[in-house]
């Protein structure tokens, strides 16, 4: 069953064109990454799809429900789309625990004894029920990362995005992200990551779709995309990857 | 704002740094605040029957004023050896001359810090507005803003004072309003003020908190509205709180400037703390004593206010945010 | 409340409110010259200086800092009566302030120079002195811009409270204008009128400044 389709979107900043005609679906459960060489638009989209930023052309559905329709409510829609992003965006004025209750308390309007409750479960999930109080200028990059996922989590979305969640990491602290990510993937949650870690994008992606200049070149299951790249670009790229170390 | 950037930024007026661990210093400050509060008690809060004569010094002045002079004797007759006790002998006639100022200096503290706690905390009010319209409004919100802080900015605090007080007909209106000059509700010419250093205050406030929420990362309300927060719950709730604690070293500049710049509410015939001063000082011709006293007095307020602040920044400091000592 | 005859009263006295504007513009700029030789010194023995000078320095800035202008003003009027020039009164009483705020200013962008800068000075052969004044000073000094451009608009507002020992500067001319010709009918438009002077004055130098402080920046971010 479709939860996302995003059908032939034009994007463009000024006079560059930045997604020209993407297209693609995800059923629910589904776990696709999204790859591409900086600059492709791989975060333009993401953010084209909780509407973060606008679409020129094309259509984006979520659920059935049209994202740029003038009816719908962007801030209902965002809701259902949970957002991770690279350098995490913790509330920084905020402990671990009040960064997940803020959303529930203020948007779902969950009363506060019951947003603590569901926050504390939320954090236990990814490991850190003991850093509950903590700010985030006192975690660990791979924390505040789990807690960023924590707080998108809390807001039960249909479909979370994922931004390059681990590359802002030191190595040693991609492990415990990807772990939660492998986790979440898992319980069935359904998650588009962009990502350039082979190890999770192997073991956990249903599809991969390669993104070059805007255009999504090549896409299709781990095994196939790793294996027998159909175009040069893909495997140019891919290669890169590899004698890069990732 | 990384730690090793000097605090020149071009909204920041004034800047006093206090060394806290001076035992002296902050004897001096307890005393003052003591003698200040027994004052004010005794003079507003008591019933007439109760009280020590409002304007009655609690120490008689007498006594300073013979030991001067005997001290002055013996020192004139000591020849040059006597110039230490001269200076004794001074001292003890400054404060014999300065004692029976004290209550009316007592009474125009408590108008300075009125005039100054209102200035600030009305002026707040428009400010966060101000600078929200500046940073998130649209073209007509962000134009108007500006043109606002820079009106204000751009011309003297005494010019605007002028204005609202010879030349606009508020003092008419005011002083219609029932109530106004009775008991504790302020005088007219006090409320011509307290409007006048709140728009004045409203547009450098406005500054600081400007400056201040440019400096909470983007990422920040990205991420708000990201878990489904409107732009201004996300302006609320995330960056507010955030950029208000950036804000409070410009604050603290602001609650001092305030407190100084109160004295020219003196031209629009407030009685505060130089209006007191300069008034006794043209009727007794005590100006060193008087003028002194009022710097004193203004000093103390001023320092009183940073240590405040201070305080305040750190209690409100929150790992990774504001707070002094935090990188 | 604004009438056109009152209008022509503010340009009839256009002259007179003129030459308050030429007081108002010297004193900003003998009261910045003071400020800036007292100050720029003070700076430097509060970073470098030590003991008794240091603490002489410090104590003074906040005393300085923390007493309103118009006291001072007032103090040196009456009590020092350095002068029977209001002029002069004025020019060493906001000179005097503005050393001690130029001082803070000074501070902060010397201690805002690298440690490296100094310790680079000195393994190519420079003695402390040498080091301080060619290489930690004129960076300082660049970093200063924006503070001495703040600290300039301080000063020329502030001039206007010349008015309390009777300068005859733009404010006290136009509190004059209303107060003595009897036209009590023009003070919102001779006030309106010398706000409007000071704002150019204010704005214009401003700009001014910027203009000075992009030319005199140095390459690479340095310029705030
Ligand atoms: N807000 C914006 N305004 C103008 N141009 C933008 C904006 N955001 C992105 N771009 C441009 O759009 C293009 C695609 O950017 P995008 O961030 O989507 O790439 P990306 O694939 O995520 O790259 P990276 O791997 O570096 O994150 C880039 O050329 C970028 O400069
Ligand atoms: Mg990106």
């Amino acid at each position: 069953m479709t939860l996302l389709r995003v059908e032939d979107v034009h994007k463009s900043y000024g006079d560059e064109e930045v997604l020209k005609g993407v297209s693609f679906e995800m059923d629910r459960g589904d776990v696709d990454v999204l790859m591409g060489p900086s600059g492709s638009g791989k975060s333009t989209m993401l953010r084209c799809i909780n509407r973060l930023t606008e679409i020129d052309s094309g259509g984006i559905w979520l659920d059935g429900t049209p994202v740029y329709d003038p009816e719908t409510d962007v801030n209902e829609l965002r809701q259902d789309v949970g957002m991770v992003f690279q350098d995490f965006n913790l509330f920084a004025h905020l402990t671990a625990l009040e960064n997940i209750t803020l959303g529930l308390k203020r948007v779902l309007g969950v009363p506060e004894a019951e947003a603590t409750e569901r926050a504390a479960d939320h954090l236990a999930q990814v490991g850190l029920a003991a850093q509950a109080d903590s700010y985030p200028a006192e975690l660990s990059g791979g924390q505040q990362q789990r807690v960023g996922i924590a707080r998108a989590l809390a807001m039960e979305p249909k479909l979370m995005l994922f931004d390059e969640p681990t590359s802002a990491l030191d190595p040693e602290l991609v492990g415990e992200v990807v772990e939660v990510m492998r986790d979440l993937a898992e319980r069935g949650m359904t998650m588009l990551v962009v990502s350039h870690e082979m190890g999770f994008a192997r073991s956990a992606a249903d599809d991969i779709h390669f993104l070059d200049s805007g255009r999504i070149v090549e896409s299709g299951p781990p095994e196939q995309l790793f294996q027998r790249p159909e175009h040069d670009r893909t495997s140019e790229f891919l290669t890169g990857l590899q004698s890069n170390g990732h | 704002m990384s730690a090793e950037e000097p605090s020149v930024a071009d909204e920041v007026r004034t800047t006093v740094t206090v060394d806290t661990d001076r035992p002296w210093a902050l004897a001096g400050l307890v005393a003052f605040w003591g003698w200040l509060l027994l004052r004010w008690t005794n003079d507003f809060l008591l019933p007439d029957g109760l009280a020590f004569p409002s304007d009655q010094s609690f120490v008689p002045a007498a006594p300073f004023a013979t030991a001067a002079e005997s001290l002055g004797a013996t020192a004139a007759s000591l020849g040059v050896a006597g110039a230490p006790l001269d200076v004794v002998a001074g001292l003890l006639g400054f404060v014999a001359g300065a004692i029976p100022s004290l209550p009316s200096l007592a009474r125009g503290a408590w108008l300075t810090i009125v005039l100054t706690v209102a200035g600030i905390a009305f002026g707040f009010v428009l400010a966060v507005p101000l600078s929200v319209a500046r940073v998130y409004g649209g073209r007509g919100l962000r134009w108007l803003s500006l043109s606002y802080t820079e009106l204000i900015r751009g011309t003297p605090l005494l010019a605007q004072l002028f204005v609202l007080y010879f030349g606009l007909p508020l003092t008419q209106i005011i002083r219609e309003v029932p109530g106004v000059g009775v008991g504790f509700v302020p005088a007219t010419a006090v409320w011509v003020a307290i409007i006048g250093f709140t728009l004045n205050s409203a547009a450098y406030q406005a500054e600081y908190i400007r400056s201040a929420l440019e400096s909470v990362d983007a990422g920040q309300l990205t991420a708000a509205r990201s878990i489904g927060l409107s732009k201004v719950d996300g302006i609320r709730y995330v960056v507010l709180p955030q950029g208000l604690r950036y804000a409070i070293p410009g604050w603290s500049n602001e609650l001092v400037y305030l407190i100084k710049y109160s004295s020219l509410a003196a031209f629009i015939t407030v009685r505060e703390l130089f209006f007191q001063a300069e008034s006794i000082a043209n009727d007794t011709f005590r100006y060193t004593e008087l003028f002194v006293l009022a710097a004193l007095f203004y000093l103390a307020l001023v320092v009183s206010a940073s240590l405040l602040m201070n305080l305040v920044e750190d209690r409100t400091a929150i790992p990774g945010i504001g707070g002094k000592r935090q990188a | 409340m604004l009438q056109a005859g009152d209008w022509a009263f503010v340009l009839d006295n256009f002259d007179y409110l003129l030459t308050g504007a030429a007081v108002t513009v010297g004193l900003t700029l003998t009261s910045l010259l003071l400020g800036f030789l007292l100050g720029f010194p003070a700076g430097a023995v509060e970073v470098y200086g030590e003991g008794i000078a240091q603490r002489i320095v410090s104590v003074s800035g906040v005393v300085l800092r923390g007493t309103p202008i118009v006291v001072i003003m007032l103090v040196l009027f009456f009590v020092v009566s350095i002068s029977k020039s209001a002029f002069v009164t004025a020019t060493v009483g906001l000179g005097l302030r503005s050393a001690a705020y130029q001082s803070q200013i000074f501070r902060g962008a010397l201690q805002s120079v690298d440690e490296g800068q100094m310790e680079a000075a000195r393994a190519v052969g420079m003695s402390r002195f040498e080091a301080i004044r060619h290489v930690v000073v004129p960076q300082a000094l660049r970093r200063s811009m924006p503070g001495f451009q703040n600290e300039f608009t301080i000063v020329l507002k502030d001039t206007s409270i010349a008015f309390a020992i009777g300068l005859a500067e733009l404010l006290t001319r136009g509190y004059d204008l209303f107060t003595q010709s009897g036209r009590s009918t023009a003070v919102l438009e001779v006030f309106v009128a010398i706000s409007a002077v000071y704002f150019v004055l204010t704005f214009g130098t401003n700009r001014a400044l910027d203009r000075l402080s992009e030319y005199y920046a140095i390459p690479s971010g340095e310029s705030s």
